[in-house]
């Protein structure tokens, strides 16, 4: 017998290496064949010896060594592809890409990686619409579907045959050869992100289920992370614009800071400068005594409006602290003290009207009164200052439910734009508008008001319209 | 896709179909057919060769329906269908008995069978169709080249058989009635119904051993295998190569055409064996 006869090896190697198992077993099984006939006529020679037998193994060696070096082959190309398809997964799901483009990606790795017919991606749950990728692109979930249970139950679902698996209702003849179908829930342990569903043309390679599985559970662990990348992104996306805002406000601040100093400055010697004048007018000539006393009314009217600005930093620098302001409340008739005050305002605002109503009986309310006073004088005074073309200022108080009592004042004036609405509020905020840049204010009127009106135990709200004028409401508890 | 598509029952369990019954039935029948056709044959002159055209008839017709009986789920249209091809097969046969060349109207049995079957998609899930790639079908005729040449060279140096047509005649008539009954109705029943309908629960490969047990059955069985050890034992490793080929050729191609030309071409090359 040839010694030549093991170069067949060489050529059953190369095809093994070349084409895997199938073609390493096809050809061992030639090159078997084309040994039989050196084998067999030696054995119905001269029987079964020791050359018959070693004939006989160099027969069946090229098929043994096909197969087993294909298998390697096989495996080794198989994890190889696994592992790229793993990677190629990872960068799908990083992608910058609506989700079904992404899953659509991912659909084809895997439909590559695992030489599947067709594959399914879903993620989400039944209930919020799950996003679907597929290979062929495509595809489409139906309910009552084998994907849309498995999504809903987190089970999986095996089919050796598609067509003739009684569970499912298909439309046309069926194929000649099985389409093996496997459901896999996407489960990284943190509950079910999805399905993977695969559907196969032919005979499936061995493995291949445990390869789903691996695949399966990376696009599990894939879908959570790139969830929590999300995420990450919206919280430093939100972060960033909090502290931009944030920012934006401190600046905002820091510039009616500026302007709250410069405002203050002039409030402060205006009065001082009447006060120096007249004081020294008094002290360096001889004034007649009714000269006399007018000066001396002007410098106590300056002393007043200096002790009043003084009594709002004062204020101001509680509210800074954080300390409520001090109350003595006490039983106020609020008809008769709206009433007093409008009178007051009436007199020295000609160029408005000014209307009062009570609707229905009002109850008494336990308040401080100078504290009341001085929400009413801001209200009215921004409600005339806000108002430069004059107009009506109506002012209305009736008892609400729950034992409160509203007070309501509204103007005709140039109203708040809504974007301000939620700063007016602030300390030192002053909205900007041309028609009422000329009036004067430290920015601090509203803030003292809702201060005053807290540490009351009630509220204050406001609506408004640019260029229709405002409507404050206190809410006092009786 | 429809595993995302399709309507899913998780608890619904297939029907039982008649397939056993009608299986059993067709079974029956063919062993009826061949007692009657021994019967007519022990009678003598036409009764002689009227019997052995019944027997032919009745199992390489019995493999049809049987194959029918499976691909179409026991539908009444496979008894229809079996019992024309079975009337073609008898009449091939008594022709094949009483005439010189009249074994070669077994040629028509082929294109019959898929004239019948024309109307019949469900027969596709059998392979009953067009292989998708051209070339399978000379791949096909390849390695029934392969086996049959094999066969030829290595019984003529193993057991000094002859490789010769001693009659034209009656090579042509053994060739026609491989390719219009022999291949026809095995590869119909072995390779179209048994292993497709297994391959489909249990895999290729357990498919493909069972398919290929009853083909060696069936082989093992026929009288005409010749009953020298060395020429059976040489039939188990042939036939089972041959059914294991059909078995890839019908898995790779989608088809049954390749398989059929392999057998067509392995039994062409086995008639030129002269053994003993």
């Amino acid at each position: 017998m040839s010694p030549l006869r093991h170069l067949y090896l060489i050529p059953v190697a190369w095809a093994a290496l070349r084409g895997g198992a199938r073609a390493g077993g096809l050809l061992g099984l030639m090159a078997g064949f084309f040994q039989v006939p050196l084998v067999l006529p030696a054995i119905e020679r001269a029987g079964l010896t020791g050359a018959a037998v070693e004939g006989l193994v160099s027969l069946a060696l090229p098929p043994a060594v096909g197969v087993i070096a294909g298998m390697l082959r096989d495996e080794s190309r198989a994890r190889a592809r696994r592992l790229a398809a793993l990677l190629e997964i990872e960068q799908c799901l990083a992608r910058e890409a609506p989700l079904p483009v992404r899953l659509d990606g991912v659909a084809a790795v895997v439909r590559r990686g695992l030489k599947a017919a067709r594959v399914g991606v879903l993620v989400g749950t039944t209930g919020d619409a799950p996003a679907l990728g597929s290979a062929p692109p495509g595809a489409r979930l139906a309910p009552g579907s084998a994907a849309d249970w498995s999504l809903t139950t987190a089970r999986p679902v095996r089919s050796a045959d598609l067509a003739s698996d009684a569970r499912f209702t298909l439309a046309g003849p069926a194929a000649p050869s099985p389409r093996r179908g496997l459901i896999l829930p996407m489960d990284a342990g943190a509950g079910t992100v999805g399905v993977l569903a695969l559907e196969w043309q032919g005979e499936v390679a061995a493995g291949t289920d445990a390869a789903a599985a691996e695949i399966a559970l990376h696009l599990a662990l894939g879908v959570e992370n790139a969830r929590l990348t999300m995420r990450q992104r919206r919280f430093a996306g939100e972060l960033e614009d909090k502290v931009a805002a944030a920012t934006r406000r401190l600046r905002e601040i820091d510039q009616a800071k500026s302007e709250f100093l410069s405002v203050v400055s002039h409030e402060l010697r205006t009065p001082l400068t009447a006060l120096e004048g007249f004081a020294e007018l008094l002290l360096t000539r001889a004034v007649p005594p009714e000269r006399a006393a007018r000066f001396l009314r002007h410098i106590h009217a300056e002393a007043r409006r200096l002790g009043r600005i003084v009594a709002e930093l004062l204020d101001l620098s509680r509210l800074e602290v954080g300390v409520s302001p001090d109350l003595k409340r006490e039983p106020i008739d609020l008809a008769a003290h709206v009433e007093r005050q409008l009178e007051l305002f009436a007199g020295v605002h000609p160029g408005h009207r000014f209307s009062w109503k009570v609707e229905g009986p009002l109850p008494a309310i336990r308040a401080d009164r100078d504290a009341l006073d001085r929400v009413l004088q801001n209200l009215l005074s921004n409600a005339v200052k806000y108002s430069p073309r004059g107009g009506e200022v109506r002012v209305a108080a009736r008892a609400a439910a729950d034992g409160l009592v509203e007070l309501r004042v509204e103007d005709e004036g140039v109203g708040i734009p809504a974007r301000d609405i939620p700063r007016i509020f602030d300390k030192y905020v002053r909205i900007a508008n041309q028609e009422t840049a000329s009036v004067r204010g430290l920015g601090l009127g509203l803030s003292l008001v809702r201060a005053l009106v807290e540490a009351h135990g009630g509220r204050i709200e406001v609506e408004s319209e640019a260029g229709k004028g405002s409507i404050f409401r206190v809410i006092l508890p009786v | 896709m429809d595993l995302l598509t399709a309507p899913f029952e998780v608890e619904r369990r297939r029907r039982p179909t008649p397939v056993i019954g009608a299986l059993c039935l067709v079974g029956a029948l063919m062993l009826g057919g061949v007692a009657g056709g021994q019967w007519l044959e022990r009678q003598g002159g036409l009764g002689r060769e009227l019997g052995l055209a019944i027997e032919g008839a009745a199992i390489h017709g019995g493999f049809i329906a049987q194959g029918l009986v499976i691909a179409l789920a026991g539908r009444s249209a496979s008894a229809a269908i079996a019992l024309r091809v079975t009337g073609a097969l008898l009449a091939a046969f008594l022709l094949g008995h009483l005439l010189p060349w009249g074994s070669l109207t077994f040629l028509l049995l082929p294109p019959l069978l898929a004239h019948e079957c024309r109307g019949h998609p469900m027969l596709q899930r059998i392979g009953f169709l067009a292989p998708p790639r051209p070339v399978s079908l000379l791949v096909g005729l390849a390695v029934g080249a392969f086996l049959g040449g094999h066969l030829l060279v290595t019984s003529s140096l193993s057991f000094g058989y002859a490789i010769a047509v001693v009659s034209v005649g009656a090579y042509a008539s053994a060739v026609a009635y491989d390719i219009g009954a022999n291949a026809l109705s095995a590869e119909w029943l072995f390779r179209g119904a048994l292993f497709s309908h297994w391959w489909r629960h249990w895999g290729f490969w357990g498919a493909a051993a069972v398919s290929t047990a009853f083909t060696l059955v069936r082989y093992l069985l026929d009288p005409a295998l010749p009953q020298a050890p060395e020429a059976r034992t040489g039939a188990i490793v042939y036939l089972a190569a041959l059914a294991l080929g059909g078995a890839v050729l019908r898995a790779w191609s989608g088809s049954l055409l390749p398989g059929y030309l392999a057998s067509v071409a392995f039994f062409a090359a086995y008639r030129a064996l002269v053994v003993g």
